[in-house]
């Protein structure tokens, strides 16, 4: 398929489409409201649904409706929206069903404002909502990382059995950039049969499957819970993934930043080449598992003395990029959040003031 | 060929098809030329990527920006400042609104019906033929009926602002002015102008009609944007 020019939003919508999915609830929050204004008109044509809830509590509860039942399923919402959905999301998380949520950032806390922010990586990585859960999450830097994560979270979702997550910020979302969607349409999958409360009679069977998150027996929850663990670590073994910038010259310093955010460091990075700095970036694409071993081994390098967490927020990844860098070298952090991004510029001076301080 | 136009320009169009970079490059390529020009922000839509985040460069080369209320910029609200039907009741020699996308942003222009009467204007359509919905000729005439119904005034001409942002080629264009000629001749509103990054302007072959170049102003922050002319 040539290649068109979407916002982020709607092509996130036709993402999600293009991966299977006819099943869309969801409540309007700016900036991400141009994914249900783009799926009222396209969900039709395609013979699935988009509902608008009353409310975003209401939609984390249909979400979980309908991955019970087997549907693929997914919503979109920005963080104050999120926040609301976090009970359903601990809910959908303990009773084990696939289930795609993406969160459009913007700045925080409280109503906060409609700009861009990644002041969501906490809730999105440590979960918002109550109990030892977790949630796959992915970070796309452009419109085209976001289309293909999109497409994958559904079967990543299903692999674990696990709501996955899609953190943007306001910038993914209302950015116009070009887009390939690919030729293939995934199908949803109809393995569901040994789990999902897809009828009886559909799956010719007199077993009775159901879903839950009620367990009274203390002995049952902790063995749940061992059962949930397992399946974080495992996330951990098989799917990490990350993109590594300029790791091949003799680095100074290392840069971890994701999303819109790194594309930032990515210019501050060739202009601080050009005038023969070399500094270094890992780029997070799954921000939960984190890229723990590929950090430890980017600050491993022989003169690599300092890395520093650049995001649009007050600091949340550093203690992420604590623990992968073991104490190797020390750990700073840069960063605005409330809207204002950080110009290349601001990045250049920062990486050079550390290094010389 | 200069894109001759005076009176009252309406820009509207499809949601992303370029109408507030097409509204900044134009007011500053008729400033340019001699023409006084003001610009109104009408977009109530969207609270990204306005014509507001140019008001540096618009204001450098003396375009008149009227914006709502400084506390408001950065707000989602539909605030239309009483300053935009003073503004029409008494326009300058080029006044540019850039509207709202899709038939919900141009809702607003109904609400300066009383202000429009009588004024000359002239209501100009942005289409972006790689833009999805606005990919066929049936696209940007439905696309037209809901701008035409939203706003109740009449599209008088098109603007085609044929782009893949960085990955925008000579033949990009090449292939927009053949829509838009086959877009003329469907609709029987003239091709008011092309648009032409500012990269690409020598290797475009000219077509027939007037060629807005491009220097696009409203970029993510880890692009720069275009220089201005120089004056």
């Amino acid at each position: 398929m040539a290649k068109v020019l979407m916002k982020g939003n709607e092509a996130i919508g036709e993402a999600a489409i293009r991966a299977g999915c006819l099943n869309y609830f969801a409540y309007p929050i700016t900036p991400q409201s141009e994914v249900a204004e783009y799926l009222a008109k396209r969900m039709p044509e395609v013979d699935g649904v988009f509902l608008q809830g009353e409310s975003e509590v209401a939609v984390g509860y249909m979400i979980f409706g309908a991955a019970a039942c087997g549907a693929r399923v997914f919503t979109t919402s920005s963080s104050p929206g999120i926040s609301l959905m976090s009970e359903a999301l601990s809910y959908i998380t303990c009773a084990q069903c696939p289930a795609v949520f993406v969160n459009i950032m913007r700045g925080g806390p409280g109503l906060g404002g409609i700009l861009p922010s990644q002041g969501d990586y906490f809730q999105a990585t440590k979960g918002g909502g109550h109990g030892d859960y977790r949630l796959f999450v992915m970070a796309p830097d452009s419109v085209q990382e976001a289309v293909e994560m999109v497409m994958e979270a559904f079967p990543l979702a299903e692999k674990y059995r696990n709501p996955v997550m899609i953190l943007g910020d306001g910038l993914t979302g209302q950015m116009m950039e070009p887009v390939e969607f690919p030729d293939n349409l995934q199908k949803a999958p109809t393995n569901k049969d040994d789990w999902a409360t897809n009828g009886m009679d559909t799956r010719g069977s007199d077993k009775r499957n159901l879903v839950k998150s009620l367990f009274l027996d203390p002995t049952a929850l902790n063995a749940h819970n061992l059962l949930l663990k397992e399946k974080y670590a495992r996330m951990q073994r098989e799917d990490v993934r990350y993109e590594a910038y300029n790791t091949d010259g003799d680095y100074q310093a290392l840069i971890v930043s994701y999303g819109t955010m790194s594309r930032v460091c990515r210019t501050a990075i060739d202009n601080l080449k050009a005038d023969g700095v070399e500094v270094a970036m890992i780029r997070p694409q799954t921000l939960f598992p984190f890229p723990i071993d590929a950090i430890r081994q980017a600050v491993g390098r022989e003169h690599c003395r300092l890395a520093i967490s650049i995001e649009m927020s007050m600091g949340q990844m550093v203690e992420d990029v604590e623990r992968s860098v073991q104490g190797r070298c020390p750990v700073e952090w840069y960063g605005k959040c409330g809207g204002e991004v950080p110009t290349p510029e601001e990045i250049m001076d920062v990486v050079r003031e550390r290094l010389a301080g | 060929m200069g894109v001759a136009l005076d009176g009252i320009a309406i820009i509207v169009g499809d949601y992303g098809s370029g109408k507030t970079e097409v509204a900044i490059n134009l007011a500053l390529e008729r400033k340019q030329a001699g023409v006084d020009v003001r610009v109104a922000d009408l977009d109530l839509v969207n609270p990204y990527f306005r014509t507001r985040e140019a008001r540096q460069q618009l204001q450098s080369r003396g375009v008149d920006l009227v914006l709502p209320p400084a506390a408001y910029l950065h707000a989602d609200l539909p605030i239309l400042s009483p300053a935009i039907a003073g503004l029409l009741r008494s326009p300058s020699p080029l006044t540019i609104l850039d509207v709202g996308g899709d038939d919900a942003g141009a809702m607003v222009l109904g609400a300066l019906a009383d202000a429009l009467s009588g004024q000359r204007f002239r209501m100009l359509q942005v289409v972006n033929p790689l833009r999805p919905q606005t990919a066929t000729v049936e696209g940007c005439l439905k696309a037209k009926t809901a701008i035409e119904s939203a706003s109740r005034l009449t599209v008088k001409g098109w603007i085609i602002n044929a782009h893949l942002m960085n990955e925008t080629t000579a033949e990009t264009i090449a292939d927009g002015y053949r829509f838009g000629q086959r877009l003329a001749a469907a609709s029987g509103l003239p091709l008011v102008c092309i648009t032409v990054p500012q990269a690409l302007a020598a290797a475009v072959p000219a077509p027939d009609c007037p060629v807005l170049i491009i220097r696009r102003q409203l970029v993510p922050p880890w692009q720069q944007s275009d220089p201005l002319a120089k004056v």
